[in-house]
């Protein structure tokens, strides 16, 4: 998905994602200036496509930062606790939306898996990794990653 | 009242879209599915006036869901609201029946622009 997609699209889509669906208006987010902060509790959610040109895209965060995203998909409290259903269910939704969008532009279309969400990304052989956007949510870093899959 | 049946296996997307049609002005009754399987057998006990519904499903997805609709003798009037909304998947859904696809993310303007035409 080298060539098919470029960084730019990446980050329209990153923008887009969260001025719709997650703040209601752009502003939010924005590149990560600096080195990027150790998660004590690292979390990803990724999606994969299947087909002739296969890959991964996927978002990686803290376990703090994916509740306050799924507190704003859902119209939360800022107090309001957070199960982990919905925790598993918003995260998901967040790379399935993001990868979506990135398999749109692919000019060959497969097939989107469903959204899977862990504490560690899985390597898969043979796979390199084509954009790496650092993006700062409110203060908070958010890394969305697309992989190729050889 | 409008009657709305929405197929999504993603709870919180569900929520987002009854969200999204309120904010669009869309005071309609409003039911639910978990995948398109339930979204067909729900339609079958009681069929709604629209049909919105996820393309990425388990048990069946949506775009089966609809050619299911079609193969049954239902004409309910159906649109897709996903993330992939390429020109290819927008054909498949015009050519299996449907209305409108709403490509995610959305905002209250892109479900207007959809629904407005076709509802009117």
């Amino acid at each position: 998905m080298t060539a098919a997609v470029e960084h730019d699209q990446v980050y329209a889509i990153a923008e887009e994602v969260f001025s719709a669906m997650i703040d209601g208006e752009p502003g939010y987010l924005r590149p990560w200036d600096g080195e990027l902060p150790v998660a004590a509790e690292p979390l990803v959610a990724w999606v994969d496509v299947h087909g002739e040109l296969a890959g991964r895209a996927a978002v990686t965060t803290d376990l703090e930062t994916a509740h306050e995203l799924t507190r704003a998909l859902l119209g939360m409290g800022a107090d309001e606790p957070v199960g982990p259903e919905d925790l598993n269910d918003a995260f998901g939704e967040v790379a399935n939306v993001v990868g979506g969008n990135v398999k749109a532009l692919l000019p060959t279309q497969g097939s989107l898996s469903l959204p899977v969400v862990a504490t560690v990304l899985p390597e898969v052989p043979g796979t390199s990794l084509t954009h790496e956007l650092r993006l700062d949510w409110r203060g908070r870093s958010i890394v969305v990653v697309v992989w190729l899959f050889q | 009242m409008i009657r709305v049946l929405i197929a999504d296996d993603s709870r919180v997307m569900r929520q987002i879209v009854i969200r999204t049609l309120r904010q669009a002005g869309y005071d309609w009754d409003i039911r639910e599915a978990s995948d398109g399987q339930e979204g067909l057998e729900a339609v079958r006990a009681d069929e709604p006036d629209v049909v919105l519904s996820d393309w990425n499903m388990p048990n069946l997805t949506g775009i089966d869901f609809l050619r299911a609709l079609r193969a049954e003798g239902f004409g309910t009037p159906f649109g897709f609201v996903t993330s992939e909304g390429s020109d290819e998947m927008r054909t498949l859904a015009d050519e299996a029946g449907a209305l409108f696809l709403i490509a995610k993310p959305f905002t209250a303007d892109t479900f207007r622009e959809a629904i407005d035409p076709v509802l009117a």
